[in-house]
């Protein structure tokens, strides 16, 4: 009777141990939180890029060494005042409802895009002046040149959608490799490969599931356990379960995130250059490095990652080193030997609190009183950003594929400039960098990185690690300088 | 009774109310603005102004209340901001499943801790009887989300018996339950040891056994009865506390409950979603405060309505 019952128990797991077996090719992935909108114009939230990327493309799409190619568009043309641009469609693209991708359906997601009525982020396509459809595909016209637009045509806003589409916040329609086919929320997004995809080349999954798991140390155990196949970005604080399995493999590269000790500069005795400069000369980044990112991740000396390969600064690095002696003389030199600051650190990203506990250490050895403040983002968001009313915090800034995108937020009169930084050459030099079209550009954004590093609107720390944790045999992943998830290069 | 139904009735209705002016408001005070946290670090004026808009944060506080308490009871519960859906369909599929594990974790409690409680009383000096109070203390001091994790790492991870997570199968409530019933099988003993023990006391069990009653029958029928209604009352309110969502345990099993949606509802400011949230658990628990009242009186033939 005892054992009857046991080997029941027994078969019952066993059946339910096999309906969780996976079958045909599917891929699982691992992401923290549901994306907020599908709408390409209304979306804000990163989660939604993410799994957006596969789902939508623009006339053109990103690619992992940071450039841009024609992804709806098979190619394009610039008049010779740099304000036309003529792009030619690719023949054959298909909307997942089955329709055909026509100039007009790109007009209209554009001039939706960037009509301030509608769009969240209209504000960022205000270059344009006109676009208009042509024969084999369309017009944009520009009010001047400008550096960045093409960059831009990338981004989730700049999405190609069918003009006849309704509530595409939930039921996206697009272009790319793979369509939306169940989002149940706080559970997990079913993506179905797209077969009518106009690359010839199709890609090895036929399903991939994001399932959401906000807790990072149930993650792991997930992919231990094999639900979980991959976690596109892995918390540093569970890497070493992950780091000594030998059924697991992380491949670590640039986030494209710039860790920043802000400083308000607006504020006394902030104000004085000294003082800034004795604060970026008393941080020990590599004792930061090593405490904060187990040593993970990229020392910086610049506003722009070096996964910003075209446009990164390298030659920084003697600007801020490391040295207490003369911190503590320019402190001296400054009238402020007994400085006191509140350094506002962001509970929510242990990353950035970690490094903002280690930089107090460094800085009370300067014999600077350093007052500690931890807030809920929410908070830091209301008070440090918008407000600006704070001495010193930690935040980590998201690249983008163009400098200009990640650099303007430094320039005098920019809203996001929480730094409240001023400098006239700089901001004459943003405004160049736009204007600027071609292999001018670079010459301009090194200047401009170099102004940071020497003139301090804060220290810029590292670029932590995006770590990438998948089962081996998962091949073909691609880090990217923007925050996504190449689903359709992975293969097994 | 009717009485009784009538004032439950009066009461219900000035607490529902109570609670979302409450609920509103605090939100309100709350730092941080729904449409910068949306935004985060890449805000500017003109993307914040038009968020705020799109959430209806330009109109007075009042006017947005009233606005709300009126569409609520027309059905119109809106859209989630941080979703994008209606919020019908977000409680509609995160309250079955909170409900389902609240029933099976408490009703695998009960089914522990009965007998082990009535061992206990029966029992009290025997070495097993011992052992079961040092698992019951164990049971009450282990974290939630550690016994979680561990349950995840032998089960799903070593023995691969179990899904790590998820809804997928009936097995993935396996752990969860579990998770949630340990503690409070362990509450569940020792409310049912104690309430035995002092059953057993009482004067009309010893008439009882001096008419010569098996020890047997006085226990699992006279002793019983009476040793088991603070059990009963304390499952009824662990049960409340469970369909109202456990954010812990949803967690780290990445159940979609209301735990889940509450949190992501509360760190996001997303009005409309924790407002209906907060109404529905409100309503819950109202209804259930009732049909508990209603079934006590079935197990205590003392307990009058009036």
């Amino acid at each position: 009777m005892r054992r009857s019952s046991v080997s029941v128990i027994v078969v019952v797991f066993m059946i339910f141990a096999l309906g969780g077996l996976a079958h045909g090719q599917v891929l699982n992935i691992a992401i923290p939180q549901d994306p907020d909108s599908f709408d390409p114009v209304k979306t804000v939230a990163a989660a939604t890029s993410e799994v957006a990327f596969n789902i939508y493309e623009g006339l053109v799409k990103a690619t992992p060494e940071g450039e841009v190619v024609g992804a709806l568009a098979r190619h394009w043309t610039v008049n010779d005042s740099n304000t036309i641009y003529t792009f030619y469609l690719r023949d054959g693209a298909v909307f997942h409802d089955g329709t055909q991708v026509t100039a007009d359906d790109v007009v209209h997601a554009l001039n939706r895009a960037r009509d301030p009525e509608v769009a969240v982020r209209a504000g960022e396509l205000s270059m344009i002046r006109d676009v208009r459809s042509i024969e084999k595909g369309v017009e944009i016209e520009l009010y001047e040149p400008n550096g960045a637009f093409i960059y831009t045509l990338s981004e989730v806003y700049a999405s190609i959608y069918p003009a006849h589409a309704a509530d595409l916040a939930r039921n996206p329609v697009g272009t790319g490799p793979y369509y939306l086919q169940e989002w149940l929320p706080n559970q997990e997004l079913e993506l179905r490969r797209f077969d009518q995809y106009w690359s010839g080349e199709k890609p090895y999954f036929e399903q991939a599931n994001f399932l959401i798991i906000p807790d990072e140390n149930s993650m792991v155990l997930n992919l231990k356990a094999g639900r979980v196949n991959l976690i596109p970005r892995l918390e540093m604080t569970v890497l070493h379960q992950v780091e000594n399995d030998p059924n697991l493999e992380v491949l670590s590269a640039p986030m494209n995130l710039v860790q920043v000790f802000s400083i308000n500069n607006a504020r006394e005795p902030f104000n004085d250059w000294r003082v800034r400069k004795a604060l970026a000369l008393g941080v020990d980044r590599l004792a930061i490095l090593y405490g904060a990112a187990w040593g993970h991740g990229t020392l910086l000396d610049s506003a722009l990652s070096p996964s910003m390969a075209n446009f990164y600064n390298d030659a920084l690095h003697e600007v801020n080193p490391y040295d207490p002696q003369r911190a503590r003389e320019l402190l001296t030199e400054a009238g402020h030997e007994n400085l006191k600051l509140t350094l506002t650190l962001p509970a929510n990203y242990p990353l950035h609190v970690q490094a903002g506990e280690l930089v107090a250490q460094q800085w009370k050895a300067l014999g600077v009183q350093v007052d500690l403040q931890i807030v809920e983002w929410g908070t830091w968001l209301e008070r440090v950003y918008t407000q600006r009313d704070y001495d010193v915090s930690v935040i980590g800034l998201a690249g983008r594929l163009d400098p200009h995108a990640i650099l303007v937020r430094y320039t005098t009169n920019n809203s996001r400039n929480f730094f409240n930084f001023s400098n006239e050459r700089y901001d004459e030099l943003i405004a160049l960098g736009l204007r600027t079209v071609g292999s001018d550009r670079r010459a301009v954004y090194l200047e401009a990185q170099k102004i940071l590093a020497e003139e301090l609107p804060g220290v810029f720390v590292m670029d932590p690690p995006q770590l990438a944790a998948m089962t081996k045999g998962i091949q073909g992943w691609r880090s990217y300088p923007t925050y996504v998830v190449d689903v359709a290069s992975l293969y097994r | 009774m009717k009485r009784y139904l009538l004032q439950k009735t009066g009461g219900f209705v000035l607490t529902a109310i109570l609670v979302s002016i409450l609920t509103f408001f605090v939100i309100q005070i709350l730092p941080g603005d729904p449409a910068l946290l949306m935004l985060g670090t890449e805000a500017t004026p003109e993307i914040y102004a038009r968020v705020r808009v799109e959430m209806n944060l330009d109109k007075p506080v009042l006017q947005r209340y009233f606005g709300w308490f009126a569409d609520f009871l027309k059905g119109q519960w809106g859209n989630s901001w941080r979703y994008s859906m209606p919020v019908r369909d977000l409680v509609a599929r995160a309250f079955p499943l909170s409900i389902l594990l609240a029933f099976l974790s408490v009703g695998a409690a009960l089914l522990v801790a009965t007998p082990a409680g009535m061992f206990m009383a029966a029992r009290p000096k025997t070495y097993s009887a011992r052992l079961i109070s040092v698992l019951t203390q164990a049971g009450l001091g282990l974290p939630q989300f550690w016994v979680g994790l561990l349950l995840i790492q032998v089960f799903a991870v070593n023995m691969r018996l179990l899904p790590a997570g998820g809804n997928s199968s009936y097995a993935s409530f396996l752990l969860p339950t579990l998770t949630l019933a340990l503690p409070r099988a362990a509450i569940l003993s020792r409310f049912m040891r104690v309430g035995m023990a002092d059953a057993l006391r009482q004067d009309y069990i010893r008439t009882a056994r001096a008419k010569g009653v098996s020890s047997r029958a006085i226990f699992f029928k006279h002793a019983l009865r009476n040793g088991s209604l603070a059990v009963v009352t304390v499952a009824g309110l662990q049960f409340a506390q469970l369909f109202a969502g456990t954010i812990v345990v949803e967690q780290v099993f990445g159940l979609p409950g209301v735990g889940q949606l509450l949190l992501t509802g509360v760190f996001q400011r997303d009005l409309p979603l924790v407002q209906a949230v907060v109404m529905v658990i409100v309503f819950l628990i109202l209804l259930f405060d009732l049909a508990f009242d209603l079934c006590l009186g079935l197990l205590d033939p003392r307990i009058r309505y009036e």
